[in-house]
């Protein structure tokens, strides 16, 4: 890495916008370790003690959350790892190989970018209930493989990839695959790492889908399950309960985020470079 | 399947004549293709059929023409919606891709405070909307909250921000630029790490300066992910939902209510399928030229 | 992908029940409470919405040893699961729903009458009150068992009322029609310095809507008329409009205060009166008893005052409802009408939630009179008014209503337009059924 230094203006404001993000996440913290009770008469006592674990012993007080959870795991992962295997596969046949109608392919996937999940939500839904596939992982975990996003965000980071480096290989007689697999895919990581923390993320934060289609609280997944439990009026009279099972939930998702960013910014600089 | 099938038989002309047709391609892309022909190209197709008949969720009842699509240009209140989408857009993409890349090019290190910095204006995006939207309410009420104690700490009146028809969108703005900044952030940062390092090293032996080097060498290396970025971005503001839907239930008279949450309460409150079906469809068609008219025009900028 | 199935495969293997019993399945709203009451049986000394709701499923299903109950519980309202479910042809045996949604679904065939079945069980149908029966009765036929009927009320701080003037022998003097409401209001803020109100009124309408059609039906009108469209260009309307305008515009109410603030602002002692439902009763009862809380030994409830002609108050409940479902057993439909029975049984433990009983029965025994401030709402019962089953669409139609009354109380919109505006998105609405 450059041993720039940053611009002290520059670090200044840097540091303001970081002190932005974090009040409000602080106040989520500090919400979670307050009681019910005192926050229904006034939510700012948050920054005064006394504090609590009462919110997040509650959440364990529901046996369902580690089911929840497992089936959230589940659903995420999968989806993940589905999505990075074909992804790749197609994101690399569309900026590298050469084959009929691969243009209008293109573009009809890049189309499928801009349908809405509420164009497309219903249709599903009866399609899974004509095969009555309703409250499966399969059916948790199929739809949201189908996003672009991905083969889109492949297929721009290949086409970013110098072609001379797989020409070499393939002089060198090394099939597609092993181009792929062997040459090219490692140079992705960073993508990978991107487009791995994004899909996750959609997926573990996802509520309509799993919604409507995991109806039983067997198959719940963590954010249905939360909004389950809460009351009426949790808003006002479970606020501390509410916060603690946000944080509860963005946890797994910040430990990936936490895994994955290595692999963003350790990355090898530059495909050039090698 | 079929994909498979057709690849394996149309591969044998290739044998016959040197630079053939080459059906290789559909190997890498069939697992994916059968995926969007079954969960999106098939729903779409039963939504714009949706769009010309009335019925509800438990059935159609009979096929209407262009009855919807003439309802909603006569509403008002999608005529609302719509502008009301627009804006939302225009406030937010520019500024989520420019505080983005600014972001990632002063985080770009590899020390351990840029790491921590990074963590903490990713970490908004972990959450959930329905808690972004009540830590954000929090803020906003100008009885008790964030910045209505400031506000009275410093002699002013609070103001009612989410009450406000004036103020009511670009707070739901606010909102989503804090939540959702993360993300292209995240793709910048990947973006940087595919510069070659040796183009810097060039720059500094010419002696170019830091504005320098940035405007001829990092923007035009990241010009492609500035397409993602704004084409996502346009793709995924479009589709605002939940921070009205939890903040102001598309108040106050109607100044946050974007098309999805009209989809929503037109399908699923009212159980008007047919006519949610069709306003689905005009976001369809508007995410769709804004987005591709995005991708196009940075596409032949690179071309040429 | 292999990875999921093979576990789909583990776990439905894992979870096939090897289980004689009856499965009964109950959806429902009111949250989620396991960490406290998970395994308590004893109704009596549950309390809330979700403690009594779980303790009494635990009791059916101790006394009930051939009844397995499979409790599905699903955040407030759970329509848009429910539709998704009956979609899908995998509804559950009973589902809480509410008397103003009850006729969407009805109309659609997707609900089973009950009435005879719950009479063969032995639940006493003919005792249901006025409201509670109009929740659930359809051309003749009832749709549901009542659980509860539940109307908005005067949360009063007796604390505030006494410092302005406004007690007489212990009892508030409330105001008899709109001129005495705004002297008194005016009187409030003179000796107490606040708002005689306290209000929801930030990204909050139903408030809005429950007294806009309170105060319409006050005044002999109604919000819809006979053939079932919205009848909102009525000077009644304008008359219930303006009321609250003119509230909000002399500062006889506190302002921009979410539903939060609002439960918190009462709490603190902001306002004299509370508009807000039944459900908050046990909230404030509790606070009454707390030393040095602004509420101290100074709460009291009462029904909407009579300020016109007619003495009611809009209502709604809620209920349990059986949807169609042609896989049902016998045994499941029985085990269903079981809980039903012991459901009705509990009625009075229900009511400590602060809800309306739905038996007379239980409205004139000595148990619920002797819970607090009951003997005040018992009028509730005669008085509520839901609104007509033949309105369909209530529970969005409650929220255009809200959204552009708000837009007049606060004077985005003048009350003649917002008047003409919502009649015609209503009506746009049940014309398009």
């Amino acid at each position: 890495m450059r041993a720039m230094r940053l611009h002290p203006a520059a670090l200044t404001l840097v540091i303001i916008g970081a002190v932005i993000m974090m009040i409000p996440l602080l106040w989520v913290l500090g919400l979670s370790f307050k009681s019910n009770a005192e926050l229904l008469a006034d939510t700012s006592r948050v920054f005064s003690p006394p504090y609590t674990l009462e919110n997040y012993l509650n959440i364990f007080g529901n046996g369902e959350v580690f089911r929840w959870i497992i089936n959230s795991l589940i659903v995420s992962l999968g989806m993940t790892t589905g999505v990075l295997v074909i992804s790749s596969l197609a994101g690399y046949a569309f900026a590298r190989l050469d084959f009929p109608f691969r243009n209008l392919i293109f573009i009809i996937v890049l189309l499928g970018l801009a349908v809405p999940e509420q164009a497309v939500i219903i249709a599903r839904h009866q399609m899974f209930s004509a095969v009555e596939m309703h409250n499966t992982y399969f059916a948790l975990i199929i739809p949201g493989m189908a996003t672009p996003f991905g083969v889109f965000l492949m297929t721009q980071y290949f086409k970013a990839i110098p072609k001379d480096i797989d020409e070499a290989a393939l002089l060198d007689g090394a099939s597609r695959f092993t181009v792929f697999w062997k040459v090219l895919l490692p140079l992705t990581i960073p993508a990978q790492a991107t487009l791995g923390i994004f899909v996750f993320l959609t997926a573990w934060n996802d509520y309509w889908w799993p919604l409507i289609s995991g109806t039983n609280k067997e198959m719940f997944t963590l954010t249905v399950g939360i909004a389950s439990t809460q009351q009426n009026f949790a808003q006002t009279e479970g606020l501390g309960f509410l916060m603690s099972q946000a944080v509860f939930a963005a946890l797994p998702i910040l430990i990936v985020y936490l895994i994955f960013q290595k692999y963003i910014i350790q990355a090898v600089a530059g495909a050039a470079g090698r | 399947m079929t994909d498979t099938l057709s690849v394996e038989t149309a591969s044998i002309p290739k044998v016959k004549r040197r630079k053939a047709v080459d059906w290789d391609g559909y190997l890498f892309i069939a697992p994916y293709l059968a995926l969007f022909l079954l969960m999106i190209v098939t729903p779409l197709l039963i939504g714009v059929w949706l769009s010309f008949t009335k019925g509800d969720l438990f059935g159609v009842e009979r096929f209407v023409g262009f009855e919807n699509f003439a309802r909603l240009a006569g509403d008002p209140i999608f005529r609302e919606v719509v502008w009301n989408t627009l804006y939302f857009v225009v406030l937010t993409v520019p500024t989520l891709t420019i505080l983005g890349l600014a972001l990632a090019l002063a985080l770009n290190f590899q020390t351990r405070w840029a790491a921590v910095l990074r963590t903490i204006f990713f970490s908004s995006t972990v959450l959930s909307v329905t808690v972004v939207t009540l830590v954000w309410r929090l803020v906003f009420l100008p009885d008790g909250g964030l910045l209505g104690e400031i506000s009275e700490a410093l002699g002013q009146t609070p103001v009612a921000w989410l009450n406000d028809p004036q103020l009511a969108m670009p707070a739901i703005a606010i909102t989503t630029i804090w939540w959702c900044l993360g993300l292209p952030m995240v793709l910048y940062l990947a973006a940087l790490q595919q510069v070659p390092r040796e183009l810097y090293e060039a720059a500094a032996l010419d002696g170019a300066g830091r504005w320098r080097t940035l405007w001829s060498i990092t923007l035009p290396a990241v010009r492609r992910t500035t397409m993602i970025v704004i084409v996502i971005e346009i793709i995924l503001q479009f589709q605002l939902f939940g921070q009205p839907q939890l903040m102001t239930l598309g108040g106050p008279n109607n100044a946050t209510r974007p098309i999805v949450l009209f989809i929503y309460e037109t399908g699923w409150r009212q159980w008007e399928l047919g006519y949610a079906a069709a306003a689905a469809q005009v976001l369809f068609a508007m995410i769709m030229v804004a987005a591709m008219a995005q991708y196009f025009v940075s596409s032949r900028k690179e071309e040429a | 992908m292999r990875r999921a199935f093979l576990f789909l495969l583990l776990v439905i293997a894992a979870c096939t029940p090897s289980d004689e019993r009856t499965e009964l399945r109950i959806q429902r709203f009111f949250g989620a409470c396991d960490a406290d009451y998970g395994g308590r049986t004893d109704i009596a000394a549950a309390e809330g919405e979700c403690g009594i709701m779980t303790s009494i499923i635990n009791a059916f299903e101790a006394e009930n040893p051939d009844i397995r109950v499979n409790r599905n519980v699903v955040f407030w309202p759970g329509y848009d699961q429910l539709t998704a479910q009956l979609a899908a042809n995998d509804a559950p045996d009973l589902v809480t729903m509410h008397g103003s949604v009850i006729s969407d679904y009805q109309a659609r065939d997707l609900l089973l009458p009950l009435g005879d079945a719950m009479a063969e069980q032995g639940i006493n149908t003919a005792d249901f009150t006025d409201a509670a029966r109009r929740a659930v009765e359809i051309d003749g036929q009832l749709w549901g068992l009542p659980i509860d009927t539940w109307a908005p009320l005067w949360h009063i701080n007796m604390n505030l009322f006494r410092e302005a003037g406004l007690v007489e022998e212990g009892e508030p003097i409330l105001p008899t029609n709109k001129e005495e409401l705004f002297a008194q209001a005016e009187q409030f803020r003179q000796r107490t310095g606040k708002p005689y109100f306290v209000q929801a009124t930030a990204n909050e309408y139903a408030s809005f809507t429950r007294n806009f059609y309170t105060f319409i039906y006050q005044q002999g009108s109604s919000p819809y008329t006979e053939d079932g469209r919205a009848n909102f260009t009525t000077p009644e309307a304008a008359e219930a409009l303006s009321l609250f305008r003119e509230i909000y515009e002399r500062d006889m109410t506190t302002k921009n205060q979410d539903y939060s603030a609002s439960v918190s602002g009462f709490l603190n002692g902001q306002g004299g009166v509370y508009l807000v439902g039944t459900w908050m009763v046990g909230t404030f009862e509790q606070a009454s008893k707390e030393t040095g809380h602004a509420l101290e030994s100074g709460y009291t409830v009462y029904p909407y005052p009579q300020l016109y002609g007619r003495n009611v108050t809009y209502a709604d409940g809620h209920n349990w409802v059986m949807p169609a479902d042609p896989s049902r057993t016998p045994e499941e439909r029985e085990a269903a009408l079981r809980f039903l029975e012991f459901f009705a049984e509990q009625n009075v433990h229900w009511s400590r939630t602060g809800h309306l009983p739905v038996f007379q029965e239980t409205i004139d025994s000595a148990d619920w009179l002797a819970l607090p401030h009951r003997e005040n709402l018992a009028p509730l019962a005669a008085n509520a008014q839901p609104l007509p089953k033949s309105i369909r669409r209530q529970f969005p139609i409650e929220t255009i209503v809200g959204q552009e009354s708000a837009a007049a109380v606060t004077g985005a919109k003048p009350v003649d337009q917002t008047l003409a505006d919502m009649e015609r998105r209503i009506n746009t609405i049940l014309d398009n059924l």
